[in-house]
């Protein structure tokens, strides 16, 4: 039973996770890219959010809305500075630097909005425990229905709309797309733009179950993204969703058996025990060493 | 020289370390988050050996290079099928997992009734080497300059012989490199090893400098610092990694009366530099350019 409990809460936790990882996989899917400033957009976009109530108090239905608003906004001012100018085959480690450096800019901006450090975000659901044999809390549960409900959402666009078959079309091969009139600047706009939406809703759903925003939030959501999406396998939407589950059970269970210092150790080890014997993660392809390996370089 | 410059020049020195073994693992064409890990091996073995061991300075610095260097080795080994930022991902992964092992690892000792030893995110305190050899800050510049001098000295030799050309290639087109006839996975090996021990003579001599070390100095932060070093300052000779550190500490240093607005600034900075450098500000095309007009005979 305890087991269970263990692995409930890992599995309402990871959906965060998921979330998070699937708007990382979307945006190195269509660029090959990553994009390391995308914690910190969302930390900004937060606390941009937090600080245009505190002067005009627009209720938490107004802070969702800015929060999505600013953070696609910030996403489009992120691939102009970083990734528009290094669209070509080499530029993938020079934009990843760039994105670092406009990670520190974006952390200073919000550390600048937010000068206390730690600020309370408003929570939308009593944080009440309710007792079916195990506990649950409310919140996360709303939490996980969501995050189901937006992968829906996610793939309903990638999959249903022309702009997600465009997407995966620029995807698949940028210089084909190109070729049958694609405007794919103007797709990876879109994507990027998608991407902040997407991440914004992830953080507003996690910051409200956490109820406060720290200044360490950008970076845990660069990190745990990244990690998720790795352990799931580049590129594989499913796998980026089963990434966060995973990720949100390991941890969980180790700190229910080990102890809460051990998790991001045991963490590391696993992530970098799929890297060795299965690169391409739990879902993904098994990576080609020359041609897509050498294409794929970030 | 005032002190506080002094300072500052010191730590150009000590981090160029680590900015030119990211820039030999970029030469094989890698990008490694993990650089930080083997800059924190090499600091925490040089502290182990001076004070629990009673070891000479020179000895512990150079165990810990080996270390660092039979460490970066086992890595290249077992992570030899990845590339990109699988690669990233294993080394960041390896560099995380020895630093949140440091924080565990608890093994206190007095000394000469001062505190020192492992202990866990609280560091590792008191190794008094300037103190107990009146090394002022001065001297210690000089002799990180001197070490720093010849270590850029040896790559620039290396940069004229085939070793470095052939990394080159290898970093450049793996399918290229194969077709002449190079194997890329022994150059792949080595400077992977290589510039392990090179972070960890880094790290060795800032664990002098600081007398204090603790797991939290060698977070993610300074592995990707070191990244945007050598990038900023291009990949075409040795001293462009080192540029890129005066770059960065220097602008960081000098817009100090900006404080609030510093990293806003900086951050917008260093995108623009890369919009218009992309390929670092000493790029392999003017590196080459230099060269023809040092060395009259070309390459």
């Amino acid at each position: 039973m305890e087991f269970l409990q263990t692995c409930i809460d890992g599995l309402l936790f990871g959906s965060a996770y998921s979330l998070l990882a699937l708007s990382f996989s979307l945006l190195f899917g269509v660029m090959k890219r990553i994009n390391l400033a995308f914690g910190s957009t969302l930390l900004l976009s937060a606390v941009f959010s937090l600080w245009i109530d505190s002067v005009f108090s627009i209720g938490i239905f107004g802070i969702f809305l800015v929060m999505l608003g600013s953070s696609a906004l910030i996403n489009i001012y992120v691939e102009k500075l970083c990734f528009f100018p290094h669209r070509g085959n080499y530029g993938a480690t020079v934009s990843m630097i760039a994105s670092f450096a406009i990670w520190m800019q974006l952390d200073e901006l919000s550390s600048f909005l937010l000068p206390e450090r730690t600020a309370s975000f408003p929570s939308f659901l009593p944080d009440s425990l309710f007792l079916i044999d195990i506990f649950i809390r409310i919140d996360q549960l709303f939490l996980f229905f969501i995050a189901i409900f937006m992968t829906c959402i996610f793939f309903y666009v990638l999959y249903k709309t022309n702009y997600g078959l465009l997407l995966r079309g620029v995807s698949f091969d940028r210089e084909l797309a190109k070729k049958i009139g694609v405007n794919s600047n103007k797709i990876t706009s879109f994507a990027f733009a998608f991407s902040g939406i997407f991440g914004a809703i992830a953080a507003f759903l996690i910051l409200s179950t956490e109820s406060q925003v720290t200044p360490f939030f950008g970076f845990w959501c660069t990190l745990k993204g990244l990690v998720a999406m790795m352990l799931g396998g580049i590129g594989s939407l499913p796998g980026a969703i089963i990434g966060g589950l995973v990720l949100g059970l390991i941890e969980s269970n180790v700190i229910n058996y080990l102890g809460a210092e051990y998790r991001d150790i045991c963490t590391y080890l696993i992530l970098l025990f799929i890297l060795v014997v299965k690169p391409g993660g739990l879902m993904g392809s098994a990576i080609l060493r020359d041609e897509r390996a050498a294409s794929e370089r970030i | 020289m005032s002190l506080y410059l002094i300072t500052v020049l010191t730590n150009v020195c000590l981090f160029s370390f680590i900015a030119l073994s990211a820039y030999l693992i970029l030469i094989v064409g890698e990008v490694s988050f993990g650089q930080q890990a083997f800059f924190g091996v090499g600091a925490y073995s040089l502290a182990i050996f001076y004070v629990y061991f009673d070891f000479s300075v020179v000895f512990s610095i150079l165990f810990g290079m080996t270390i660092c260097f039979f460490l970066a080795l086992l890595l290249s080994l077992i992570t030899i099928k990845l590339s990109g930022l699988y690669f990233a991902m294993a080394t960041l992964a390896f560099a995380e997992i020895f630093r949140l092992s440091m924080n565990l690892i608890r093994f206190p000792i007095e000394k000469e009734d001062r505190a020192t030893g492992l202990n866990g995110p609280e560091g590792f305190e008191n190794i008094r080497w300037i103190f107990e050899n009146n090394i002022d800050p001065l001297g210690f510049f000089y002799i990180t300059l001197i070490i720093l001098s010849i270590l850029v000295i040896f790559l620039f030799v290396l940069e004229r012989s085939f070793v470095m050309k052939n990394a080159r290639i290898v970093g450049k087109d793996l399918i290229l490199a194969q077709s002449l006839g190079i194997s890329p996975r022994p150059y792949r090996v080595f400077f992977i090893g290589a510039a392990g021990a090179i972070s960890g003579l880094g790290g060795g001599l800032f664990a002098l400098a600081n007398t204090y070390i603790e797991p939290a100095m060698f977070g993610m932060m300074l592995g990707v610092h070191s990244l945007a070093y050598t990038i900023i300052g291009g990949l075409g000779l040795p001293i462009g990694p080192l540029l890129g550190v005066l770059i960065d500490i220097g602008i960081l240093e000098s817009i100090r009366f900006l404080s609030e607005y510093r990293m806003i600034i900086f951050g917008g900075l260093v995108a623009i530099i890369l919009i218009f450098y992309p390929e670092g500000i000493i790029s392999p095309r003017i590196a080459s350019r230099l060269k023809r007009l040092f060395f009259k005979k070309g390459l």
